[in-house]
This record gives structure tokens, sequence and C-alpha cells, in this order.
């Protein structure tokens, strides 16, 4: 039962997102048709902020284990690392996404590369497919991981300056809607209802994965020695 | 060159639809290979008489084994 847990997250947020998308598209109210171009792919937003918001989750957790990893070589932390930095790629893709399509519609322009939230974010997606594909072309090994750990706590400053990016330069990135200060949000209580769903769903869903990736990571460790002690050697 | 209509629920409809599709089969992949190491592991451990535990001690004792080489 225990090892079924992270497949059961998975189902779980699977279905959580499935029901956001419906609540989002059948039950949110519309936008005002003065405020946006394309008031219709406003809609997108349910799937582009949960997303992102479980980037930066997974890209906390291939801080922390790049920082277990680099200061204490625990294999805990090199797990972590490496299920913070699929998961956070995965997520990372998909609001880069979501948002590239949104803004066609809202914009005109998929990217704008003036914008600071856009790029810094853009970066922190780059970095997580670096350590994916250089984590796959190299042979593994302490200096590998550490090699990588040091980009995984360098590249975590990316995170606070993403989130700071639209308070203090706000381009063309949408201001923020939640802890937006004494400005407030422009969300109705409708539309918050949805995005708590989608944010709940997504950090299931994301949890599911980072714990069935480093039980992967884990499993293909374990094989990879008792492999080598079969061959009698190390 | 027809102009596409950025506008519309069709629009929306086709990139969730792209998206779930990808999540979809990311999570499908994930969960297949984590099965299938876990078979091929069982198969190993169970060819050459060793149980979980046993086999968590090897590879924590190589782990060790292949630190304290990187740090002589």
């Amino acid at each position: 039962m225990r090892r079924r847990v992270p497949e059961i997250f998975l189902g779980l947020g699977f279905a959580g997102i499935m029901t956001t998308l419906y609540l989002g598209l059948n039950w949110a109210p519309s936008v005002s048709i003065d405020a946006f171009e394309s008031p219709a792919a406003q809609r997108i937003f349910y799937w582009h902020v949960p997303s992102a918001w479980a980037a930066f989750i997974a890209f906390g957790v291939l801080f922390f284990g790049s920082a277990i990893w680099f200061f204490k070589r625990s294999p805990l932390g090199w797990r972590l690392h490496v299920a913070g930095s699929e998961a956070g790629l995965a997520c990372g893709l998909m609001a880069v996404w979501s948002g590239c399509v949104w803004g066609a519609a809202e914009w005109g322009t998929p990217w704008d590369w003036s914008d600071i939230r856009l790029n810094t974010f853009g970066l922190l997606t780059l970095l997580a497919l670096f350590l994916v594909l250089g984590r796959q072309s190299q042979p593994d090994g302490v200096e590998t991981r550490d090699t990588f750990s040091t980009f995984g706590l360098y590249g975590f400053v990316l995170v606070p300056l993403t989130y700071i990016a639209t308070r203090f330069w706000q381009i063309r990135h949408p201001g923020p809607v939640i802890a937006a200060g004494e400005d407030g949000g422009s969300l109705q209580s409708s539309m918050a209802v949805v995005l708590l769903i989608g944010a709940l769903s997504f950090t299931i869903f994301i949890i599911g994965h980072i714990l069935i990736s480093m039980r992967i990571t884990h499993l293909e460790q374990r094989l990879e020695q008792v492999q080598k002690s079969l061959d009698g050697g190390n | 060159m027809e102009e596409i209509n950025m506008e519309g629920i069709n629009y929306l409809t086709v990139a969730y639809l792209g998206m779930i599709t990808a999540l979809a089969i990311w999570t499908w992949t994930v969960v297949v290979r984590s099965r299938s190491i876990e078979a091929r592991l069982e198969a190993v451990e169970s060819s050459i008489g060793i149980d979980s535990s046993q086999a968590d001690g090897i590879a924590s004792q190589s782990t060790n084994d292949s630190q304290d080489d990187a740090t002589v």
C-alpha cells in the first residue's frame, strides 16, 4: 500500500486538475470585455497560475535537495534534487506554454523579451531543462552531483526575483492577484474558489510526482548497486 | 494567408487539450518507469536470494564507500 501512495496522489491531483478545468470553463464567471482583449482566453488563468505555483514548489524542493546534497552528501538530498528538477521542468513548461497561449490571444505576441517576470521564469525553466538533460548525459558520481547541485543552489535566486518582478517592474505581465497588498486583488469569490481548487490539485499532483521520482531514483540506485555486487566489483 | 482567430473557446479548448495530453503522457511514463524498475529489481533480488532490506544495506554501504573514495 505504501508503495502506491505516490500513485494515489497523482490520481487525486489529476482528478482535481480536471475538475478545475471543468469549473474554469463552465462555472467561473467571464471577465469584463472592456478589461481584456480576449476574455475567453483569460480562463487559461485557472491552469497557468496553479502550474506556476507547482513549479515554485518543485524549485523549492530542488533548492533544498541541492543544499542537502552539497553540504551533507546525503542520498536523500540527491533524490530531492532529481525530483525537484524534473517536476520543475514539467510545471515550468506548462506555465510557460499556457502563458504563451494567453499572451498570443491577449497581447498579440506569445512572448515579451522586455518583461522581467516572463524572462526570469523562462530562465528558471531552462535551468531545470539543463539539469535534467545534463544529468542524463553525465555519468553519475559525486563530482557530477556537486556540479549540478551548485547550479540548483545558485539558480534558486531566480525564484524570489520572479516573485517580486511584477511588484517592482510591472511591464506587461499582469500584477499579483493573490497577496496583492493594499491594492487588493480583482478576483471575484467564485473565481478565487476555482483558483484555490486548482492550486490544491496541482500541489497534490506535484507532491505525487516528487514522491514517485524520488522512488525511481532510489530504485535505480539500488538496482545498480545490486548489479555491481553481482558482478563482484565496486 | 487567413488570419487565425485567437479568441474564442475553441482556441482555448485546443490549448487545454494539448496540455492535458502532455500531463497525462508524462504521468503515465513516470508510473510505468517506476513499476518497470520495481519489477526488474525484484527479479534480480529474488534471483540472488536476497530480500529488499538486505539490498538496501548493500546499496547504502556502496554509496558510503563511493563517497569515501571521492573525499579522500
